[in-house]
């Protein structure tokens, strides 16, 4: 069976909206978001009440956390001060915003979701702050799948979509304690695992404007990246109404990856 | 010339102990570092001296670097240096009675100079943590999974990483072995292959059982203080 996997929403309603009737075509009735559905866009209400109300399964995202929580990332977390500036404001305009209703619902997302083998998260199993990255050290990537008892995992964060399989892994060891001499060593074959990144709805960062998530197939765990055009005018008109930075919606209407991204993604503030 | 590593951890307040291993570095040759990875407070005793030895040694004492360990950590998370945290973990797996005892063994004017304590030291191309890049409480022995281990090590991009927390002296070597992985974007697929380091987990002991680390042949010794065993018959390049 099919189901369909977002993340990223980033209070965009036109991106939302077209991708779930891009969903409602396929006939595809399981959907799981990933977290981030505010912060950057100028509809943060609008688009976690059509959450809601479609009682989509969702996880944690790290803006849904920060809002809730307060600002949890130093300015390690940017490239610039410039970008942490817009990321502030940004945080502040969203926190002013939202309502008390619905940022309680924010506060009772999980930061997990699990059905069997599957894992849902916004960042990684350790972090929602942690960037799974499509080229980073493949032991690692397979670390935080394998730790986590899943066999696909499923995340969001980078706003990149991919689906990276780890394959034909193994270990060999050589070990010496206190009481024994060297031992021959000895090999650990590696199970076979998938990461599968659902990019993101509302702030793409893969070089083109349109929104991305993916489907799973469960039977055959076949994925497949969607793209969905959408009215990114209307979202970029939106965002220079409510006073937001205007390098948000300049972004958006590029499609170029100028995200807010600290230089050493990899890394998780600890603040 | 020989330089040596002295690696000791798991003191807990014993100060025999600690004379008994400044007594035998004495003895050995090479000696020119002593580093303590944590645990050295514990609830068994009172630490007070012990801490006044570290924090002002004696002549002739090998000068020791610590950083905080474990117990640091629930001691200090208890008085208050730790944001709103609290001795959880011990509270948790000990009850209120060891929290209560870990708080009467130390005099509260040595905690300030224990929050100073660093997390970890990198010294060449090892790091040397009381539990791991993960957290330090991580318990890392030669019965963890080498895929764990590798990340630890990874985290800190280091070829050695030297732990104390499981109290267990080993060294686990990552001799070979590799990954392939294929990406899937929307501009293609592409295929990577990548070769596991090599690198290796040193677990240094406690108390009475410490390492010495040669760092120009890059051999472990695993010694016990007091006895008379040659370091040189516990090598392990």
């Amino acid at each position: 069976m099919n189901h369909a996997i977002i993340s990223c929403l980033h209070a965009n309603l036109p991106a939302a909206e077209a991708v779930l009737n891009d969903i409602d075509r396929q006939g595809i009735g399981t959907i799981t978001c990933l977290g981030d559905l505010v912060g950057y866009g100028p509809q943060p209400n609008e688009v976690v009440e059509l959450i809601r109300k479609r009682g989509i399964a969702t996880c944690q995202g790290c803006w849904d956390e920060d809002i809730i929580d307060g600002l949890n990332a130093c300015e390690c977390s940017y490239p610039s001060q410039l970008a942490e500036r817009r990321g502030h404001l940004a945080h502040q305009w969203t926190d002013d915003q939202l309502t008390d209703e619905n940022k309680s619902f924010l506060a009772s997302l999980p930061t997990s979701l699990r059905r069997d083998r599957l894992l849902f998260v916004h960042g990684s199993p350790n972090s929602q702050h942690e960037y799974l990255l499509p080229d980073m050290d493949a032991f690692a990537a397979l670390e935080r799948v394998e730790t986590a008892g899943a066999d696909i995992l499923f995340c969001g964060h980078t706003h990149q979509p991919y689906v990276r399989e780890l394959r034909d892994g193994s270990i060999r060891v050589r070990l010496q304690n206190a009481d024994h001499e060297c031992d021959q060593g000895e090999e650990l074959t590696l199970p076979m695992r998938k990461i599968v990144n659902a990019g993101s709805v509302g702030e793409p960062r893969h070089g083109s404007t349109n929104a991305t998530y993916v489907i799973h197939n469960d039977a055959t765990d076949e994925v497949e990246i969607k793209e969905v055009p959408y009215d990114v005018d209307r979202t970029c008109q939106a965002i220079v109404e409510a006073g937001l930075p205007k390098v948000f919606a300049w972004r958006l209407s590029h499609g170029f990856e100028f995200a807010e991204q600290a230089e050493d993604a990899s890394h998780v503030c600890e603040r | 010339m020989i330089e040596r590593w002295a690696l000791v951890s798991g003191l807990r307040g014993d100060l025999e102990t600690y004379d008994l291993i400044q007594r035998d570095l004495k003895k050995t040759r090479g000696v020119t570092s002593l580093f303590v990875l944590g645990d050295l407070v514990g609830p068994e005793r009172n630490c007070d001296a012990l801490l006044d030895r570290l924090k002002n040694p004696h002549r002739g004492d090998l000068k020791p670097d610590c950083i905080y360990g474990w117990w640091e950590e629930q001691l200090l998370a208890e008085s208050g240096f730790r944001g709103e945290r609290k001795a959880d973990a011990l509270r948790l797996s000990q009850g209120e009675d060891a929290v209560s005892a870990l708080l009467n063994t130390v005099n509260p004017s040595h905690l300030k100079w224990l929050a100073s304590l660093q997390f970890g030291f990198i010294e060449l191309d090892c790091a040397l943590i009381h539990g791991s890049s993960s957290d330090v409480g991580d318990n890392l022995t030669s019965e963890t999974s080498p895929l764990i281990l590798l990340d630890r090590l990874t985290r800190l991009n280091v070829n050695r990483l030297f732990t104390a927390r499981s109290t267990k002296q080993f060294h686990l070597e990552l001799t070979g072995g590799g990954i392939n992985s294929q990406v899937k974007d929307l501009n293609g697929k592409r295929e990577q292959q990548q070769a596991v380091p090599k690198r290796s987990v040193i677990g240094i002991g406690a108390g009475l059982n410490y390492t010495l680390y040669d760092i120009g042949s890059d051999k472990t010794h695993f010694l016990t203080a007091g006895s008379k065993t040659n370091p040189k018959g516990k090598g392990f390049a």
